[in-house]
């Protein structure tokens, strides 16, 4: 008998150990879900939960908030309050804390402060965006897959003010960051934001990847001339305007081998610091990315009429 | 299982009036999900299988037919994300990934489960008292080809089973171990494939292929028929309107909800009794 019990206890033990177990078990606080379209061009709704209950996954938190149909078992997003993708290229994306989740949304945990963003867009460019700064200051406050990440940030020598102002405004929400010099890595579980000129930004693997277009970054811009210009791309990824002197860009990306990767960059210094002064929640709210000129923001992508 | 004619109002009906009969049933089957209205025709099958002498035959259906629905419910469970309120967390499994089962999925599966039962039943309820060659004679008029590839088919169950079971005895009087199912199965199928060229030679030969629509056999409805087929007609209207005229809302996502008013409770008592009711005249029925 002695042996039997033995057994029932190691095999619940393991069965616990595993993430088995009845019920939902213990909740989370704090989770907000916005739904857009259009690269966030127009919100659809947004809801937030003080309390969550618990094995709450991205899927049923969106199911509890709005009239969802979903196919395959439930898998995958099929229409959110009545919007479906009217076009073989529009479909249902999902970002938690501003980071595109590996998975599911029915296998993706919600912690603690998650911020859900869905968003139906196109996705003819690139059906992958590795990364959206439209959740700031996520992922820095609360990191990704419900584990806070350390923050790195990397200045360009010529752009000190700016790199102030980005490390004070992390430091404002709590984000304790540390510095250092441009391309010294700082592997893969970390959120690092790199502030500088697109010169000086420059062959670095980011960089690459941005030039490289959405295919390979899923950031809807790329510059130009050296350096001198922005070219801003629409969601089928042609050129749609292209900024000059005095532009900045807040976007994100992710090379998979460094976590997500900010850039705080422009086509000069003054670039660079319009960027930084456009690093604040309200400003880069449900934006994949943020381009600055002249004191005005513009979204990228850019949509039809902007 | 297979058809033979018994002393029951459904037996006495004409097959178009019989056949009418179950696929009402049948159709309410299909399109009612709230769990209390299939369960209402589940038990309105089984009710009408007693009424019509059948229940000992559809007994053993239904005892092959709740493992899979079982089934059903237990997969439905396990495979589908949806559904708000966690009962089971089983974490990450091979192949299914994150899972977690949820109490709208085990209702859901449930009810799916009961309409593949009720299906079953149905069609064993068809089987067993509806005339093959009378349904037949019925549909040559329309297409006599398909009428009589159905019939055939219907036909070879029965065959099947029948030759298995002749097989299984004769090789039981053999000596050594008792043949597996899966030899018997074999032989029997090889049978039946042998019977059914047997069957198309002798179609050919007689001259199956060139048949005419025949004359139109009229015979004067008798009261059965007049019951089961004003019965049929109302058991698929009442099915329409308790699954879309809101008389009994069942939502199983992303939350349950079941909802029974006054005008749903009194539809599915009236499809219930609606089922029930050619079986109460049992006038004219020989025993």
């Amino acid at each position: 008998m002695g042996r039997r019990i033995r057994t029932a206890l190691a095999v619940a033990s393991a069965a616990a150990v595993s993430g088995c177990g009845l019920g939902a078990g213990s909740g989370t606080s704090n989770v907000s879900v916005t739904v857009t379209r259009g690269f966030g061009a127009a919100q659809l709704g947004a809801a937030s939960e003080a309390r969550v209950p618990g094995s709450e996954t991205v899927m049923r938190m969106l199911e509890r908030s709005f009239k969802v149909q979903t196919r395959y078992g439930g898998g995958f997003v099929e229409s959110i309050a009545g919007q479906a993708g009217s076009s073989p290229h529009l479909d249902w994306f999902y970002y938690v804390n501003g980071v595109q989740a590996p998975q599911g949304a029915a296998s993706t945990a919600v912690h603690g402060g998650d911020r859900i963003w869905w968003d139906l867009h196109d996705w003819s460019a690139t059906a992958s965006v590795p990364a959206v700064v439209g959740s700031f200051p996520e992922p820095f406050v609360h990191g990704v897959g419900g584990r806070r990440l350390p923050t790195v940030l990397e200045c360009g020598s010529d752009v000190a003010l700016a790199c102030k102002r980005v490390s004070g405004e992390l430091a404002r929400t709590g984000v304790p960051v540390s510095t250092q010099e441009f391309g010294v890595g700082s592997g893969n579980q970390t959120l690092t934001v790199l502030v500088g000129t697109w010169s000086t930004l420059h062959g670095t693997i980011v960089s690459q990847l941005v030039q490289a277009g959405p295919s390979a970054s899923g950031v809807y811009a790329r510059f130009t001339g050296g350096g001198r210009g922005l070219a801003l791309l629409d969601p089928k990824g042609q050129v749609a305007r292209t900024l000059g002197a005095g532009a900045g860009l807040v976007a994100a990306t992710d090379d998979r081998n460094a976590g997500p990767t900010w850039l705080i960059t422009g086509t000069d210094p003054d670039g660079v610091a319009a960027a930084a002064a456009a690093l604040q929640a309200a400003r880069l709210r449900d934006h994949f990315a943020l381009a600055v000129e002249g004191g005005g923001d513009l979204p990228v992508p850019v949509q039809a009429g902007q | 299982m297979s058809y033979r004619k018994r002393a029951s109002p459904l037996h006495a009906a004409r097959a178009g009036a019989a056949w009418s009969y179950c696929l009402a049933l049948g159709f309410a089957a299909l399109i009612l999900d709230n769990p209390v209205a299939l369960g209402a025709l589940t038990a309105a099958l089984l009710l009408a299988a007693a009424g019509a002498r059948v229940w000992r035959e559809l007994r053993r259906a239904l005892v092959l037919a709740a493992p899979l629905a079982l089934m059903i419910a237990f997969v439905n469970a396990l495979v589908t994300r949806d559904g708000l309120t966690v009962i089971v967390r089983l974490g990450d499994l091979p192949v299914l990934g994150h899972t977690d089962i949820t109490l709208e999925a085990t209702a859901y599966g449930g009810v799916l489960g009961l309409r593949a039962l009720a299906l079953i039943l149905c069609g064993g309820l068809y089987t067993l008292a509806v005339d093959p060659d009378e349904v037949l004679r019925l549909f040559r008029r329309v297409s006599f080809h398909s009428a009589l590839t159905a019939t055939l088919a219907t036909r070879m169950v029965p065959v099947l089973l029948r030759d298995s079971k002749r097989l299984g005895e004769a090789q039981r009087c053999r000596p050594g171990t008792p043949p597996s199912r899966a030899a018997l199965m074999r032989a029997a199928t090889a049978g039946v494939l042998d019977r059914a060229l047997d069957v198309a030679a002798a179609l050919e030969v007689r001259g199956y292929g060139a048949a005419r629509r025949p004359p139109r056999a009229r015979a004067p409805w008798s009261r059965h028929d007049l019951a089961f087929a004003a019965c049929a007609v109302t058991i698929a209207v009442l099915a329409v309107v308790i699954r879309f005229g809101a008389l009994a809302p069942f939502h199983a996502y992303p939350a349950l909800a079941l909802e029974l008013r006054p005008g749903g409770a009194a539809a599915i008592a009236a499809l219930l009794a609606c089922a029930l009711a050619p079986f109460a005249d049992r006038r004219g029925i020989q025993a």
